[in-house]
């Protein structure tokens, strides 16, 4: 009765392990072309998007202390706005 | 009216319940899950708010969510942009997550069975209703500064009744947040956890800026004018694009490299968290000081993660003209689970702030009812004893503390917030000059240069501490830092910084009547009414949540006994459970 169930257990422990590891296979190969299309949208989109703006000198932000600004302080007005603006993610 | 806020998908997720406008419950998604600073949809934070109120997702009038993605996402963008192509790998491993959850945040909220509206509000806005619209105060000048929102990094404004303006920003990259977080990666801890260790650090280092070279240093890597208002200098950063956040510049300045984790930390490395210290202190009093006099208000309130710094906040109202200042609990992207709904409530739908909509304690966690805890003690086989009544409990309680054994402490509702303010904590002598050494190797495992917090009853801690007059509220949450007063370092050395400081929490009989009373019977027996408060957890680990945690961290720590509800738990009695917490601990 405990070989039986021993050897039941092993071939449960065997059709687990399979698919488990069937498992981590299909999650490298998702990984692996996940990096794949995204280096592909880097290269194409972003870099486009870099070449853009290099073009029409577009920067997000800027990296030097400047001496002779007053303030790093930037103006901003975020008050109370209409109901319709809090449903948007943006 | 229910309202439910949320945060997550960056650090610390969180859910938050109001009814009427008052927080009913509050808890961060880590507890349930252990896993420390879980950023993952709070889930199970939800689950319990919703279930402390006996409600449903079909009875909540409002979501509110602590950000707007799709900001978030552009900033991402252009970050990637105009770093390309030196952001490949950070552009590779960040788009999944953003792809498949963190843009679709809506339908996380409405798979829960929610139909009605979901609001969204600036991340900075969200730290700046945390803290304002709970305060006591109707007007006041707020400053929220932490790593980054959407572009926000630090912003400033007024709070006034239920409206809040925010009128200047710092954008990223340039933010002290991460600043403080790139030295914390130079000094070998890991970010968005261990800032407060670089905090304690600094007080073994050089405070003086006349005599600590790196604060000269670290003055070329950030330019503060006299507003306050600051930039850094991007040569010595690599967060904008890479993993990591110093850069080889930023080494060869601090003069030698990163410095590895579990590495002995050396005089070099105190100085350099002290020079980081006073900089953060030198803008930010810059920053409070220009504020006032933009707003000429007498009060103020902080949010963000940079408002954890408690030992900056013990200064402010010393080192600037205002004359209040109020900090949420839970200062950091957690508390913006409350900010969010609150806003909702106050801003958004325009209800009048009353005063049983201040935040007076931090208990907004679960709890666990003396039958709850009976059955968990009798299925698990656990010996233990019971209380005859509160009496024993408080008596018994002070004796093994005074009598030098290490305490754990589960009681009611757990704290909301990073610190355990007395429902999940440690409770030790602070007389007891090896308390620290025993609590840091034996049971928190953590490094010999951190300090233990003080407990102390509000109407005795100007006795001990020197503290702002009257006692900031704020004191209640251990969110400042104050200098002990002289006589009492040598009577009370497990609780006294190597700066002569000490982190206090004030309690009322009022906010917690048992822990009130424990620490008053402790002080009958010792004389002096002060416990150390350790958070009821080992490194690496979130505080406790429910009493099989609690159990199993006694049993795995050097913690003597277990006061849970109104049983007694004993480590020698139940010593088939026992096994080694340190192996497990981590940063
Ligand atoms: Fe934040």
């Amino acid at each position: 009765m405990g070989i039986h169930k021993k050897k039941k257990g092993n071939v449960a422990l065997f059709f687990v392990g399979t698919q488990e590891g069937i498992k981590s296979f299909g999650e490298s190969i998702q990984t692996l072309v996940n990096t794949i299309l995204l280096t592909i949208v880097y290269l194409g989109g972003v870099g486009t998007a870099w070449l853009m703006c290099k073009i029409s000198g577009r920067t997000f932000f800027t990296g030097k202390p400047q001496q002779e600004a007053k303030t790093y302080w930037e103006p901003l007005d975020l008050k109370k706005k209409p109901i319709e603006e809090y449903r948007r993610q943006f | 009216m229910y309202i439910l806020g949320i945060s997550c998908y960056y650090h610390d997720a969180s859910a938050a319940l109001l009814k009427d406008g008052v927080v009913v419950a509050a808890a961060e998604e880590e507890r349930f899950t252990r896993k420390k600073h879980d950023t993952s949809f709070p889930l199970n934070a939800i689950t319990y708010c919703l279930k402390s109120q006996r409600i449903t997702m079909g009875q909540v009038d409002a979501v509110g969510f602590y950000e707007k993605p799709f900001l978030k996402f552009e900033r991402l963008l252009g970050q990637h942009v105009q770093m390309f192509p030196k952001s490949l790998k950070t552009f590779v491993s960040a788009m999944p997550s953003w792809i498949h959850e963190k843009l679709h945040i809506r339908k996380s909220i409405k798979k829960l069975g929610y139909e009605g509206e979901v609001y969204f509000i600036e991340h900075h806005l969200a730290h700046a209703a945390a803290s304002f619209l709970v305060s006591p105060f109707k007007k006041a000048a707020i400053l929220t500064a932490d790593g980054v929102g959407e572009w926000s990094t630090t912003t400033w404004g007024i709070g006034n009744e239920k409206e809040i303006q925010l009128l200047g920003e710092i954008r990223f990259p340039h933010s002290l947040g991460l600043l403080y977080s790139t030295i914390t990666a130079y000094l070998g801890f890991t970010v968005n956890n261990a800032e407060y260790k670089v905090m304690g650090l600094a007080s073994y280092g050089d405070m003086d800026k006349k005599t600590n070279s790196y604060y000269e240093k670290l003055k070329q890597v950030v330019d503060i004018k006299e507003d306050g208002s600051y930039t850094l200098d991007l040569k010595y950063f690599k967060y904008h694009y890479a993993d990591r956040m110093p850069s080889q510049a930023m080494e060869k300045l601090l003069d030698g490299p990163t410095r590895k984790k579990e590495t002995e930390v050396a005089q070099r490395h105190k100085d350099i968290a002290a020079a980081l210290q006073l900089i953060l202190e030198e803008a930010m009093t810059a920053m409070l000081k220009d504020l006032s006099k933009k707003t000429h208000y007498q009060n103020v309130v902080l949010g963000g993660g940079v408002a954890l710094n408690s030992v900056y906040n013990g200064k402010i109202l010393r080192n600037t003209p205002f004359k209040r200042v109020w900090i949420h609990p839970n200062p950091s992207d957690g508390g913006s689970s409350i900010g969010v709904a609150l806003y909702i409530y106050h801003t958004i739908l325009g209800k009048k702030r009353e005063k049983q909509h201040q935040l007076s304690h931090a208990y907004l966690g679960p709890a666990f009812s003396t039958e709850e805890i009976q059955q968990f003690l009798d299925a698990r086989g656990i010996r233990y004893s019971k209380f005859k009544n509160q009496q024993e409990l408080i008596a018994s309680t002070a004796k093994m503390i005074f009598d030098n054994k290490v305490v754990g402490w589960f009681q009611g509702k757990m704290e909301w917030g990073p610190r355990a303010l007395g429902s999940r904590s440690i409770l030790a002598n602070p007389c007891n000059p090896q308390a620290k050494e025993l609590l840091n190797e034996k049971v928190k495992h953590r490094e010999h240069f951190r300090p233990f917090a003080p407990v102390v009853c509000a109407d005795d801690a100007l006795k001990y501490f020197d503290c702002d007059k009257p006692l900031p509220e704020i004191t209640d949450f251990m969110l400042m830092v104050y200098p002990i007063k002289k006589e009492w370092h040598k009577k009370i050395p497990s609780v006294t910084h190597v700066d002569g400081s000490g982190r206090l929490q004030t309690i009322s009989r009022k906010q917690n009547h048992l822990y009130y009373e424990v620490i008053k019977a402790f002080g009958k027996l010792s004389k002096i009414p002060i416990l150390i408060n350790t958070s009821f957890n080992i490194r690496g680990e979130p505080i406790v949540c429910t009493p099989a945690d609690a159990y199993t961290c006694m049993m795995g720590t050097g913690i003597d006994c277990l006061v849970m509800g109104n049983f007694l738990i004993k480590r020698s009695d139940n010593e088939q459970d026992q096994w080694n917490s340190e192996h497990d601990a981590k940063d």
